[in-house]
């Protein structure tokens, strides 16, 4: 081995271990940590991988999928965008329906990962909500642009704080999604929907090989 | 996008049958907790025009300007027209009586437009005085004026009765409608319409795959945002968290 690829290697190396340490410790404190904590150590580590340039776009999309996955409760997420709906679908489809919405999230904003552009993300504020959730409230700065406000609305779910919404200027996820799926599912079935997230799923798929 | 430069009797017209509006639905609308959209109708229709106006001119021109263009010339365009909206955010804030982001748009003005070199420069954003989003639209609604029903404009896009009514006012406050030459304000309107374009290419394009009913989620967009620019970000009021969060008890049998 020269020098340079034992460089290279050393370098790739640590980087591993301090992704596997910093997995490990939001595993580990996740439960400890309050909602901000949580907030800021998800931004942390999905801000650590993108900057990563020795990770392949599928590479990154894949690390980003997994913390994004650990901070997510995509079942209240679910729940929260069918709102009344939620009844209609029996468990298999409510399944289905989580599974395939997880997905379609992950599709569409993981084509992100591509357009990186030394994006940081701070913490601004927080507040508790009269249910006993969180908002945390984070300002994206950008080197040339505007900076995008996004707040996340936290809950506690087994003594750990996952986040339920994400509002990017003013913007629920959760109230867009609702009033979308609200619309289809006046004039079609659960199925129906299942089907086009499905669909859509398999088109949007970019990274596919 | 803002307002071309219709004649006053346009205007005027415009006017009236905006207010017209806003007398009748707006209330019925309110009641509803869904997005209120009562001439759905006509809204699906110049949604689809609108849509077919973007795909095959805007986008095609904007996307050769964007190949063309190198991206800092792209931003400085953008900060030039937006350094020319001064009136407009400036005479909004005095009229919402946030007098102290008046100053600062006052102070904004006068350092983009000679340090910033006639604002094609933003140094004041990294001086501390930030751009303000107002418009008149945003000022009815500070003063309590309800949106109203939801109003697709021909060009424009997404907006409301009340937003609506607001570009009418807004465009009299524009800098440039009064005093250059027709010739250049369309020019300079043009060029300003493509070069916001080419800067949100990519932008739409994702908003169109990760939606799964486009029309409806372009449309909750607008009401969530501007709801959110009217009261400034603050925190949605009990009523609405309650309906947005608070559903687990009907949900979970």
């Amino acid at each position: 081995m020269d020098k340079h690829s034992q460089h290279h290697f050393l370098f790739g190396f640590s980087v591993a271990l301090l992704l596997c340490i910093a997995a490990l410790r939001s595993a580990s404190t996740a439960a400890a940590e309050g909602p901000t904590a949580v907030v800021q150590q998800t931004a942390d580590a999905v801000v650590a991988v993108l900057a990563n340039k020795s990770l392949a776009s599928a590479q990154k999309r894949a690390q980003i999928e997994q913390i994004v996955y650990a901070h997510f409760d995509f079942t209240t997420l679910s729940k929260l965008v069918l709102a009344r709906n939620w009844k209609q679908l029996s468990p298999a489809q409510q399944h289905d329906f989580v599974e395939e919405f997880k997905r379609h999230l992950s599709v569409t904003y993981g084509r992100n990962v591509e357009t990186y552009n030394n994006e940081r993300a701070v913490i601004t504020g927080d507040r508790e909500e009269s249910n006993g959730d969180w908002t945390v409230k984070t300002k994206i700065l950008r080197p040339s642009a505007a900076d995008i406000l996004v707040d996340y609305r936290l809950r506690k779910q087994d003594s750990t704080w996952q986040v339920i919404d994400v509002i990017i200027e003013g913007v629920s996820l959760v109230a867009n999604f609702r009033s979308q799926f609200q619309e289809i599912l006046t004039s079609s079935s659960p199925d129906h929907l299942i089907e086009l997230l499905r669909e859509k799923n398999a088109k949007g798929e970019p990274l596919k090989s | 996008m803002t307002t071309m430069r219709p004649s006053r009797t346009t205007f005027l017209a415009i006017v009236l049958a905006l207010l017209g509006l806003l007398c009748a639905p707006a209330g019925a609308a309110d009641n509803q907790r869904s997005d209120g959209d009562p001439i759905e109708g006509f809204n699906r229709g110049m949604f689809w025009f609108n849509d077919q106006v973007d795909t095959y001119v805007l986008v095609p021109v904007a996307t050769v300007w964007d190949k063309v263009m190198p991206n800092r010339v792209q931003r400085s365009l953008a900060n030039f027209f937006d350094n020319l909206r001064f009136p407009i955010v400036t005479v909004n804030n005095l009229l919402q009586a946030k007098f102290k982001n008046a100053a600062s748009d006052v102070g904004r003005f006068a350092v983009n437009t000679t340090v910033g070199v006639a604002g094609f420069f933003d140094p004041a954003s990294d001086w501390g005085l930030e751009a303000h989003n107002e418009d008149f639209g945003q000022t009815l609604g500070y003063w309590g004026v309800p949106p109203g029903p939801y109003l697709v404009l021909p060009i424009l896009g997404p907006s409301g009765v009340r937003d609506g009514a607001g570009l009418v006012p807004d465009g009299f406050m524009a800098v440039y409608p009064w005093f250059i030459d027709i010739v250049y304000t369309v020019s300079a309107r043009a060029v300003d319409v493509v070069n916001t374009r080419s800067l949100y290419l990519k932008q739409v394009e994702e908003a169109k795959a990760a939606s799964i009913d486009y029309y409806t989620a372009v449309r909750n967009a607008y009401i969530q945002r501007r709801k959110s620019l009217v009261n400034d970000g603050a925190a949605a009021t009990k009523e609405e968290s309650e309906d947005l969060y608070n559903i687990d008890k009907e949900v979970v049998e």
